[in-house]
């Protein structure tokens, strides 16, 4: 089976400073992979890097997304690829409505993709359909995006837009943090409803909660911009108690006896 | 530009009224002049300069002949058709407005007009006007306007200045609110030149907004003085400036307001957002006057700008004096350009660059569209946003023009 991402010894950062260092992971369709790391380990980075934000530059290694090398691909072409990154500070942007937006996102893909585009009224009750299956009031759909939205109500809406687009390669950059119990569980649920044999996710996450609803089926340990470790579910319960302080492995973080994803 | 004096003599025998006080008020402004960058009020537009090597072009994008509306429309300084409603009275132009001052630079841009003003709508409204009242402005020769509208209590109405014309244009708005009026003027400028003053009085209770996008020509100048006489009386004043073109060609959109609260319990709302691209320059001057015992006054002014190129420029002025101390007055102003990590994020989801661009750049200036609350009205002012957008900055190109 051929993977639906292959990133290989993948070295990245900004100018000047290296932040990823030899990277390799490998994603094959309809599988979930968790990233856990330390603040600062680079996590955030890799997800720009694979979704081509600008300034952020690639120095080595491949990253293949379903068969095309992605790094010289426009971030636009790799959503229309399959791509998706669920921010992990979603923007507000006044001005536009969450609907205006959402049409615009889907049927700038699907022309992408050389599909028809979808018309008014279809998209209307698609997106209705998704947003309800969230637990987001109609309301939020004529607001204009992100604007006085609460922490919480800017993720969902991040996987709303997920829902509506179905990448095949979802990377949701702590989506959970800020989250209430209930609406974890909604999200968490809005993020099982894409899984499916064709579809791929990983998934950055600081809590070990998350992953109780959404079944990992790797979880990979990630420090100073490489994958240290890489286990079953269980490995991320072990980072729960026992933190990074194996991982960093300098001394000098160990001595300072806090856990590191205090 | 025009030379004032040799214009004056072409339409000297057309003008009504007294043809020597106008040559009067004409030689006393001829003797102060133009104002120059040395008047504070004109520090940022050098007008004669402006008048003198801009080109007032203009491309018609959208008109308002799809709104059903009354319409007043001068063309070259005629007047065609005379809108008709109830509740709407319309007086023959007369150029009766008292200018007893000898002129400073300061005033001196009323003076021309109250000189040189050939015609202007005189209407009365005294209950509420069922469709807007559109005030056309088109032609190629240089013109002076003078409009008074002045709304009875209680009456409603919306105005809309749409100008099209592509010479110079002096055009003054004089507009009293009696008690509990509301009055919302959409101001649409394309082409020109244009030198526009609006002196605005609001009695009690009254409500005022205006609502302003320049989005063509090469110069618009919109001075603004607006009186809150009693209390509630609330003022509106936004303005969008879609700017671009280069060098000689760029677009130079200067609002100067003076906002005076006279009475206590009175509130102004300022917001003003400029676009601008190529050579374009934008200029805000707010000043907020506060007058002794006008206490619990609440005044806010934001300025807005979005830079896309480094040849373009933006001064923004607030000012405010306040001589009550129970008062709330605020002023905020915020000169950027295009967010980047924006641009970012709605490119991960699909758009390609210049779409995402547009949207960002229509989204700002819809922070303007969105207090226009006359739906047909404000669907034009998008349609023609989005238009100007596609056309003219279909290549934002961002890129260095200086
Ligand atoms: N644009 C940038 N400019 C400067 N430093 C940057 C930039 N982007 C990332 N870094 C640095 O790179 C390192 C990795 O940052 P990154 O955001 O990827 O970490 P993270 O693993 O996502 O952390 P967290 O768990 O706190 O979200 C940090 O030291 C960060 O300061
Ligand atoms: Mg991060």
């Amino acid at each position: 089976m051929s993977s639906l991402l292959d990133i290989k010894d993948l070295h990245a950062g900004i100018p000047d400073k290296p932040i990823i260092n030899g990277l390799s992971l490998s994603i094959n369709p309809g599988e979930v992979h968790a990233i856990m790391g330390p603040n600062g380990s680079g996590k955030s980075t890799l997800s720009y890097v694979l979704s081509g934000k600008e300034g952020y530059e690639v120095n080595g290694g491949e990253m293949v997304f379903d068969g095309q090398e992605l790094a010289q691909m426009s971030p636009e072409a790799r959503a229309i690829a399959g791509l998706f990154l669920a921010f992990q500070y979603p923007l507000e942007i006044p001005g536009v409505t969450n609907m205006t937006f959402l049409k615009t996102s889907l049927n700038a893909i699907r022309r992408g993709r050389g599909e028809d585009e979808m018309d008014a009224a279809s998209f209307l009750r698609l997106a209705r359909e998704k947003s309800r299956a969230l637990g987001m009031d109609d309301d939020m759909l004529r607001r204009q995006l992100n604007v006085g939205f609460s922490g919480g109500e800017k993720k969902r809406n991040e996987i709303l837009q997920m829902a509506i687009l179905e990448p095949k390669l979802a990377i949701l950059d702590e989506t959970d943090s800020g989250l209430d119990i209930d609406a974890l569980k909604t999200v968490a649920e809005g993020v099982n409803a894409l899984r499916s044999p064709e579809h791929g996710m990983l998934v950055i996450t600081h809590y070990q909660r998350l992953l109780d609803f959404i079944k990992p089926d790797v979880v990979h340990v990630m420090a100073k911009g490489q994958i240290v470790k890489s286990g079953g579910p269980e490995l991320a319960l072990e980072l729960e108690k026992s933190g990074y302080a194996e991982y960093v492995g300098g001394a000098e973080t160990a001595s300072e006896g806090s856990p590191a994803h205090a | 530009m025009l030379d004032a004096q040799s214009h004056f003599e072409q339409i000297r025998d057309t003008l009504p009224g007294d043809g020597q006080a106008r040559a009067a008020t004409l030689a006393a402004a001829e003797a102060v002049g133009l104002p120059t960058r040395r008047v504070e009020s004109w520090h940022y537009t050098d007008l004669a300069r402006l008048l003198k090597s801009g080109e007032a072009t203009g491309v018609r994008t959208v008109d308002f002949a799809g709104v059903k509306a009354l319409e007043a429309h001068f063309e070259n300084g005629l007047l065609h058709g005379e809108p008709q409603a109830e509740g709407l009275s319309v007086a023959p132009f007369s150029n009766t407005i008292a200018h007893t001052e000898a002129p400073s630079p300061d005033t001196v841009m009323a003076s021309y007009n109250h000189a040189l003003a050939q015609n202007g709508l005189t209407a009365e409204v005294s209950g509420t006007l069922a469709q807007p009242l559109v005030i056309r402005t088109s032609g190629t020769q240089p013109v002076h306007l003078a409009h008074k509208i002045s709304l009875a209590a209680g009456a409603k109405a919306v105005l809309v200045d749409d100008h099209m014309a592509t010479g110079y244009a002096n055009v003054v708005f004089d507009i009293h609110l009696g008690e509990g009026a509301e009055l919302t003027l959409l101001r649409s400028q394309q082409a020109g030149h244009q030198v526009g003053l609006s002196r605005v009085t609001l009695e009690q209770d009254a409500r005022y907004k205006s609502v302003a996008m320049i989005s063509g020509g090469t110069l618009a100048r919109h001075e603004a003085h607006v009186t809150l006489k009693a209390a509630q009386a609330h003022a509106e004043l936004h303005s969008a400036v879609l700017g671009h073109g280069l060098s000689k060609a760029a677009t130079h959109a200067d609002f100067t307001y003076v906002i005076e609260h006279q009475a206590a319990d009175t509130s102004s709302n300022t917001s003003a957002y400029n676009v601008l691209d190529g050579n374009a320059r934008g200029v805000f001057q707010g000043k907020i006057i506060v007058r002794p015992d006008a206490q619990r006054v609440d005044a806010q002014m934001q300025t807005r700008a979005m830079m896309l190129s480094e040849g373009a420029e933006m001064d923004a002025k607030p000012e405010l004096e306040i001589y009550a101390d129970d008062v709330v007055c605020a002023h905020g102003s915020a000169i950027g350009e295009l967010d980047r990590d924006a641009l970012f994020f709605l490119r991960s989801r699909g758009l390609d660059e210049a779409t995402a661009r547009q949207l960002l750049v229509a989204a700002f200036l819809e922070q303007v569209t969105t207090h226009i609350d006359d739906e047909g009205l404000s669907e034009i002012m998008r349609q023609l946003v989005d238009t100007k957008i596609n056309t003219l900055l279909g290549n934002l190109s961002g890129e260095v023009s200086s």
